[in-house]
């Protein structure tokens, strides 16, 4: 393809190397899974300590489906080549009995938690999956639920570039940027921003290279009059109406107006007629142009406790706001969403201040008496950013103490940043902020189109449980 | 376990996204408790279809809904011969010219085919191609217009159609007879080319190309032209292609026979018979409105493109979603150029000065709010 055409909305990934087993929940094959896991994620590029971690998770989350799934059908069992990391998927039904046991704070008895008396068969989700970079539940059907785990390959780390760069307009995009061009401007762009507002990748240049050959991100470089890169924006898909951006990066700041602009106009115009309805920016530097984004709010950000210093655990040091940029990809036609009274004036003001048309329907919660006994959050936790997010699955008359135990039980692997989407399409979700605020959520940003329909994103204070 | 449905789809269907119209108008009043809403997004004539079709429309009997209409548009092809002095086989009519894209584009393409258009035209072209499974090479516009040397240039031995919108949607730009005639000797019958001609009658120059005449100098050149636009019949659905026969043969045989309806066809016959009047009236109030909106731009700072067509864009100095959403509280919807890759454009249709007005004035006051508001 010559290199002026710009290529329409990008084709689907291509097929990913993986290996598809289905297993009986027995434990009897608990080998079975954990050797095809190592194998498979040493084939996929993972060191032997890699290997051995994914092995591990695997082991620990069959035993626990084994114990807990349903067994009309076998669990699937799909390891897969990410390209920067090698995933497990379980694909499973859960009958009605064993739904709370998928909670990742199900079980988990914090007291006897480093005790020697821990009882393996009462290890929860959480804990289970302590080996893993990423790993989370989610459902893809009434009753279909999917547990994944997912560890990173080992890349090399780099000196990032300060040198300062004195570059030459006018500026060009360079839509389908090679390799060797990615891993330079990674380097650039880690040499001028702090590590909040750039990928970790970017100080593993090879990795975010691997990354964007891989589809998991996408990304245009500004190039200069002399072919030197200009500028960095990255994006990947978040769900399957969103996309998320990272930048937009300049590398020489006398140019810095132009080239922020050059890439979030190139950057829009690459995703504007694909099945993205929105974008929502993952870490916005300073350069993005004025105008081209609504300001959602923010958030405050404690980041991966790595990033505390001195022996300060997540939830004592102060946080950064982050503020969340958004912007529709398309003509907002209104809806309606459900949610707790209480939600209103919160929600009434942002919906004005953003424009939105929305009808807000009121919803109380549901009469205890006419709820199943036990609740379900999805947890999804990135243990690199020290970042949990929970979403209720399921009501019952446990979802206020359930919900407290996922926040204990987060903190207590030292995740300092525990965000709750609602999905305000669903009136027993916009219902249930008074348990909310009860355990320490505050509402904090609307995403419109996020799910269903639009997503209410409420932070967990730290110091409040 | 059996297959999910999504199983069953194949990747260039499932990478599609389908296109989502704007909802009807009284659930969008709700929505934006507005009382009223001027419609500027759709390039609609908003004086309504000319008279003699007008008549036809009233005349129509009720009962005549029961039968089929004519499957191949008999007597609009015999009222279209007349008018452009061709051989009615040459003709093919669709429902809206939409109907016609997709007819060529299968009727041409196989699999590892590609089509050539612009990055920033009418989408259509691109979207069919895609959701057919064949590439569809973007060429960006070279000021504001279609860029000959680079799409030829982007051709191969696989390229069967380039599109060429003439005047551009949403631009307004056009190739004048030098331009097409040297594009057309480039292209040296490699490919079909398609002049989309849906804006022609609102071009009063004579540089402008007809490709009625071109087809006959230049055999693989398929022209498609709407009733929608200057024609006003938006709502019956009829557009059609006309070229040399045998490539009209090959292009009918993927067509769907009776896809057209039985008002819609005299409606758009009658339109043709006497449209000069009614051309005039269009062009006069396209004028107006563009002497009303330019300068206030001008005045406003704001750049804008204004070509040929009933349309002109605008640069937003925010996001053209929000300007969307505020204008729409205020009763006037416009339509975001994000999806046309052009974001924090929204394009404006050209109609009658009270509604001018009143989206200037709506225009103002949002211009105002964004300015004043958070960043
Ligand atoms: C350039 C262009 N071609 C074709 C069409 C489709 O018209 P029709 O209503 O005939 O399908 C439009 C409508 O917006 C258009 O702008």
């Amino acid at each position: 393809m010559p290199a002026n055409v710009s290529p329409a909305s990008p084709l689907s990934a291509s097929a990913r190397p993986q290996l598809v087993l289905e297993l009986q929940a027995d434990t009897a094959y608990l080998p079975v899974a954990a050797a095809a896991a190592e194998n498979a994620a040493q084939v996929y590029g993972l060191d032997r300590g890699g290997a051995l971690r994914l092995a591990l998770a695997v082991e620990e989350f069959f035993a626990y489906l084994c114990r807990h799934a349903g067994r009309e059908e076998p669990i699937r069992l799909t390891l897969a080549h990410g390209g920067t990391f090698a995933s497990a998927d379980f694909r499973f039904r859960a009958g009605e009995v064993s739904l709370r046991a998928l909670n990742f704070a199900a079980s988990v008895d914090l007291s006897s938690m480093d005790a020697d008396n821990g009882d393996e068969a009462e290890l929860g989700l959480l804990v289970a999956g302590r080996t893993t970079d990423r790993c989370g539940l989610t459902r893809s059907g009434p009753d279909v639920f999917h547990l994944n785990a997912e560890v990173d390959r080992e890349y090399p780390e780099a000196e990032p570039i300060s040198t300062p760069q004195h570059l030459a307009a006018p500026l060009r995009l360079e839509p389908q940027p090679a390799a060797g061009a990615l891993r330079h401007a990674a380097l650039l762009a880690a040499g001028r921003y702090p590590a909040r507002l750039r990928p970790s990748s970017f100080s593993r240049p090879e990795r975010f290279a691997d990354m964007v050959a891989w589809g998991q991100y996408q990304a245009l470089l500004a190039l200069d009059a002399a072919g030197r890169p200009a500028g960095l924006i990255c994006w990947r898909a978040s769900g399957r109406r969103a996309v998320v951006f990272s930048g937009p990066y300049c590398f020489d700041p006398a140019l810095a107006v132009e080239t922020a602009r050059l890439l979030t106009e190139g950057f829009l115009s690459r995703v504007a007629r694909t099945e993205a309805l929105c974008a929502f920016s993952e870490r916005p530097t300073a350069d993005l142009p004025r105008g081209w984004f609504e300001n959602l709010g923010s958030l405050t950000l404690h980041g991966a406790p790595a990033d505390a210093e001195n022996g300060e655990g997540p939830e004592q040091s102060e946080g950064v706001d982050q503020p969340a940029y958004y912007r529709h990809l398309r003509e907002d036609a209104g809806a309606a969403i459900w949610a707790h009274p209480d939600l209103f004036p919160f929600l009434r003001r942002e919906y004005d201040r953003l424009a939105f048309s929305r009808d807000l329907l009121p919803a109380e919660p549901t009469d205890h008496t006419r709820l199943a006994a036990h609740s379900l959050l999805a947890t999804s936790l990135d243990r690199l950013r020290g970042l949990a997010v929970l979403r209720p699955l399921l009501d019952g008359q446990d979802f206020a103490a359930n919900l407290r135990a996922h926040v204990e039980a987060i903190q207590a692997q030292g995740v300092g940043d525990i965000l709750l989407h609602l999905d305000l399409s669903e009136p027993w979700q916009g219902a249930q902020a008074p348990a909310l605020a009860a355990c320490g959520f505050a509402p904090r940003l609307v995403l419109p189109h996020a799910g269903a329909s639009d997503i209410l994103v409420c932070q967990h204070v730290p110091g409040h449980s | 376990m059996c297959p999910a449905i999504a199983e069953l789809v194949p990747d260039y269907i499932r990478a599609f996204e389908a296109y989502t119209p704007s909802r009807p108008d009284p659930v969008l009043m709700r929505q934006y408790g507005v009382d009223h809403l001027h419609r500027l997004n759709n390039n609609e004539n908003a004086l309504g279809p000319p008279a003699d079709a007008r008549a036809v429309i009233e005349a129509f009997e009720p009962p005549r809904s029961a039968i089929y209409p004519s499957g191949d548009c008999y007597a609009l092809r015999l009222a279209l011969s007349e008018r452009f002095g061709k051989d009615p086989e040459r003709f093919l009519v669709g429902n809206g010219s939409c109907e016609v894209i997709a007819s060529v584009i299968k009727a041409f393409c196989e699999k590892g085919d590609n089509i050539i258009t612009a990055d920033k035209t009418f989408a259509v072209y691109e979207w069919v191609a895609e959701f057919s499974g064949f590439e569809a090479r973007l060429i960006p516009l070279s000021n504001w217009g279609f860029d000959p040397e680079a799409m030829l240039a982007a051709m191969d031995a696989r390229t069967k159609i380039l599109f060429v919108c003439n005047p551009n949607n949403p631009t307004g730009t056009w190739w004048d007879k030098g331009t097409m005639e040297r594009f057309l000797r480039g292209v040296a019958g490699r490919a079909i080319v398609v002049i989309d001609e849906a804006y022609c009658e609102y071009v009063d120059d004579e540089a402008f190309p007809n490709g009625m005449e071109l087809m006959e100098r230049h055999p693989n050149v398929v022209v498609f032209r709407t009733f929608s636009k200057m024609y006003a019949l938006a709502g019956l659905r009829v557009g059609y292609v006309c070229g040399q026969r045998d490539v009209v043969d090959y292009i009918r045989r993927t067509h769907i026979v009776y896809s057209v309806n039985s008002l819609g066809q005299p409606a758009a016959a009658a339109a043709l018979a006497d449209d000069a009047g009614h051309i005039l009236a269009t062009r006069r109030m396209v004028a107006e409105a563009k002497e009303l909106l330019l300068p206030a731009f001008d005045a406003l700072g704001l750049k804008y493109v204004s070509g040929a067509g009933n349309f002109v864009m605008v640069e937003t100095p925010a996001s053209d979603s929000l300007i969307y959403r505020q204008l729409m509280r205020r009763g006037v919807m416009v339509r975001t150029m994000t999806g046309f890759r052009f974001p924090n454009w929204i394009r404006v249709s050209l109609v009658q000065l009270p509604a001018m007005r009143d989206f200037l004035a709506a225009f103002g006051e949002v211009l105002q709010a964004v300015s004043t508001g958070p960043a």
